[in-house]
């Protein structure tokens, strides 16, 4: 173990102070919110939410420690020491080390991911550094539709792009261990070529200058694990994911260099965006299986966490640099779709709190596993909070108390302070847009930004009480055990119907009516302490629908409102992929009519099964496929037979004589 | 006279033509022209059985398949499927079939660029390593208590 060899002289004292800071701050806070319950004793409601009040004001103290720690080091220019960054002559050389460039996808739509593919692919060759790369679509695809749709986008873009023998494409038949063990085989097959790998998501985009950047960094800097490159939100339309898109890059650099500026070599790693040392990688971060049931035991979930924790484990350093521009992901397009990802984030999440003992991790290690938790945990912590504090106004001595707290000092002032941790970050963030001017104008001019803001907090303080009661819902779930399928994240810009929304809010907004009634009925000067959380209980559904709206999103986007820098200078990269992805493609209805009717889909087909064989299809599933394919048995083939006989060789060509023959392809 | 249009062999049985042509077929031969002549070019004078002259073929088109991509893109088996493949989606059955008859060093080069950048590569040669599972023992104390007790694995067990 190496802990703390690689980190600057001025580790101590960073951390010390952020997270000095945010305990002193929490003290203070909680400090004051016993002087103000105890007045007459505390009752047991009252001891709860003291204790619920500790833990919620220790997570929005860090978050604004370490958005202070972001302000300061972005607006002294600082760079976050411990990388060795290269000098003019460094930079100019070319590079010595092998890059492989990975994107796992799993039932992805093919024409947006190998748009992204080729718009990545052509920024990185016109910085003529292409030679040291090579780039891997690692598919987990299980619909067959997906796999030879693929297939047949990655042949259209080697032709295009005159990337054979660079851009490379591989299916897996077995999904084992999902993404992390799609890398996993990556590694293990192909990895011994490359020194360092680039894993992106499905909708990742990253400039070409970027890449080479981060090659060059952990050429520069051997003991380097992991660069994180920190993802803006581009591209989508409506008005929820352009709030998001806004809100990441308004507020997004604070966060993140306040992050890195403490958390140094022991940084997290976020599962995409980021290049990784792929001996190190392979070496030490091979995932284990814990002891026990989904929704805590089984294949570990979220994988890069764990990963990251592993590579500092073994002595490697693990950053996020907050200077690598050029990394950009897309925002789920609605509410619900965003509260979808959610899920499965937090089940994978809350399973790390199993590793948050495990021997030989780094402190700020376990520190991450935590954070990942709270970020979730927080949310029925504060939703713990106010029903005990309701239960508190319930608990015989309602007027009493209802006078004492409203009327006291201490307790706006308590209130006052938590807002101002929560709406400071963003301040900072809007602060250091406005005083960059060229900025500034890109994101709508002085006026715009200002008012964007003030509607982005406006909007987000009206939906965090319904994503509140989600993340309970989700937390809740995964205690008792409920399940999570890791299916395809939404990233469509559709537009959402009322059934829908009313059908998923429907919850939310009975909530908002009780949660009415009962302040109302028990202690009515509460409502107004309670009025963000009501409102945006009671408009969840409509909220929910006209922020999914691409037309509202349009239609801001018009007048200047959350207008963020890509949007009205797009680098090339981004302009490149929107046109790419733009370009039809034709679909694949059905994927094993289309391999026995398209003589392209069928040729490229046997070949790549041919050329890089996987796990054959099972021999009983097959034998049924067979019998109804080529005994002419008027059967219809279900989903696991067509996928068995586009395994195999024999009964495609076989088949396809047939097809040949009957339809005359 | 057209060799083409006057084909000069005998197949033994009409099978073993009908063979010959689907497998032309799969490489976008869709004239009864080109199918003819491809049999011929298969076949010459000599009667066949079906499977014989499908084997004949294939033999014949990979010869003709390493000759035209070159010795790094024949390599690495499965040459005819991806061979095939790369005739399909270029379209190569477009210059006819008589491009098959021509030598290596005799097919049109903006024929043999354009097949060879079509050659399906979907991955490098393999360089197989593990991905050792990590050991990971949730709760270092409790895994003494239970040392100490002879009682335990470790928490976490190498499930691969």
């Amino acid at each position: 173990m190496h802990a703390h060899s690689f980190s600057p002289d001025t580790t101590g004292l960073r951390r010390g102070c952020v997270l000095g800071l945010a305990a002193s701050s929490t003290l203070l806070g909680t400090w004051e919110m016993y002087w103000l319950l105890s007045d007459w004793g505390l009752t047991a409601p009252e001891v709860v939410m003291l204790g619920l009040f500790a833990l919620c004001f220790a997570w929005i103290s860090l978050s604004f420690w370490t958005a202070v720690a972001g302000f300061l080091e972005l607006a002294l220019g600082g760079r976050v020491p411990g990388l060795r960054w290269p000098d003019a002559k460094e930079e100019a050389a070319p590079l010595n080390g092998r890059t492989a460039v990975v994107m796992p996808i799993h039932n992805e739509d093919p024409a947006s991911v190998f748009a992204n593919v080729q718009a990545t692919y052509e920024s990185l060759a016109a910085t003529g550094r292409l030679d040291c790369f090579d780039f891997y679509v690692l598919s987990d695809s299980t619909r067959a539709e997906a796999w030879v749709a693929e297939e047949l986008a990655w042949a259209d873009l080697c032709q295009r792009v005159g990337g054979q023998g660079r851009i490379f494409y591989r299916r897996r038949s077995d999904n084992t261990g999902k993404k992390a063990g799609n890398l996993a085989d990556f590694c293990e097959r192909w990895g011994r070529r490359y020194d360092f790998m680039v894993v992106l998501d499905a909708d990742s985009i990253m400039a070409g200058e970027t890449l080479v950047k981060m090659a060059r960094l952990m050429e520069l800097n051997p003991r380097a694990g992991i660069l994180q490159a920190p993802p803006r939100c581009v591209g989508k339309t409506t008005l929820f994911a352009r709030l998001q898109q806004f809100a990441g890059r308004v507020y997004g650099p604070v966060v993140a260099a306040g992050a890195a500026a403490w958390q140094l070599g022991e940084s997290n790693y976020w599962g995409h965006n980021a290049i990784l040392r792929v001996s190190a990688f392979t070496e030490h971060c091979g995932l284990p299986v814990l002891p026990g049931q989904q929704p805590f035991g089984g294949h570990i979930l979220s994988h890069d966490f764990v990963e990251a924790a592993l590579m500092r484990r073994a002595g490697y350093t693990v950053w996020l640099v907050p200077e690598l521009d050029g990394s950009y992901e897309q925002s789920p397009p609605h509410l619900l779709a965003y509260a979808q990802r959610d899920r499965r984030w937090c089940q994978g999440n809350l399973q790390h709190l199993r590793l948050v003992l495990a021997g030989g991790l780094h402190p700020v290690s376990r520190a991450h596993f935590l954070m990942g938790v709270m970020s979730y945990v927080a949310s029925p912590l504060w939703l713990l909070f106010l029903l005990a504090g309701l239960g508190a106004a319930l608990h015989g001595r309602v007027v009493d108390l209802e006078s004492s707290m409203l009327d006291s000092e201490g307790a706006l002032w308590l209130m006052g302070v938590s807002m101002a941790m929560l709406l400071l970050p963003k301040v900072f963030g809007l602060v250091l847009a406005l005083a960059r001017r060229e900025e500034a104008e890109r994101m709508g001019g002085r006026v715009r930004l200002v008012l964007s803001a003030l509607a982005e907090i406006g909007m987000s303080t009206l939906l965090a009480p319904v994503m509140m009661l989600f993340q309970s819902h989700f937390v809740f779930g995964t205690l008792l055990g409920y399940r999570v399928s890791w299916t395809s994240q939404q990233r469509d810009d559709e537009e959402l119907p009322w059934a829908e929304a009313a059908r998923r809010h429907a919850v939310h907004t009975l909530a908002g009516v009780v949660l009415t009634a009962v302040v109302l009925v028990s202690s009515p000067g509460l409502l107004a302490w309670l009025s963000p959380v009501v409102v945006g209980l009671l408009l969840s559904i409509p909220l929910s629908v006209w922020t999914a709206r691409a037309s509202l999103g349009t239609w801001a986007r018009r007048h200047g409102l959350f207008l963020i820098p890509e949007e009205s200078d797009a680098p090339p990269v981004l302009t490149r992929a929107l046109e790419l992805a733009q370009r039809p493609l034709a679909p694949v209805e059905d994927g094993l009519e289309r391999v026995l009717t398209d003589p392209r889909a069928h040729a490229l087909h046997l070949a790549l099964l041919e050329s890089l064989p996987g796990s054959g299809a099972m021999p009983l599933v097959l034998a049924s496929a067979r019998r109804k394919l080529l005994e002419g048995t008027p059967e219809p083939l279900s989903t696991q037979e067509k996928t068995a006989a586009l395994l195999d060789a024999e009964t495609l060509t076989q088949a396809r004589s047939r097809y040949a023959v009957r339809f005359g392809t | 006279m057209d060799p083409v249009m006057t084909p000069t062999f005998f197949p033994s049985s009409a099978d073993a033509r009908e063979a010959l042509d689907a497998f032309f077929e799969s490489f976008g031969f869709t004239t009864d022209a080109d199918l003819s002549r491809l049999s011929a070019w298969v076949l010459g004078t000599r009667g066949q059985e079906a499977r014989d002259a499908v084997e004949l073929a294939r033999a014949r088109m990979e010869d003709w398949l390493s000759g035209v991509l070159g010795a790094g893109l024949a390599r690495g088996g499965a040459l005819l499927s991806r061979g095939r493949a790369a005739f399909v989606l270029c379209e190569a059955a477009r210059w006819g079939a008589d491009v098959l008859t021509l030598g290596p060093g005799e097919v049109p080069p903006e024929l043999t660029r354009a097949l060879r950048a079509a050659v399906p590569v979907p991955a490098p040669r393999e360089l197989p390593t593990v991905m050792p599972e990590q050991q990971l023992v949730l709760w270092p104390l409790g895994e003494l208590f239970r040392r100490w007790w002879r009682a335990g694995e470790p928490d976490v067990s190498i499930s691969r």
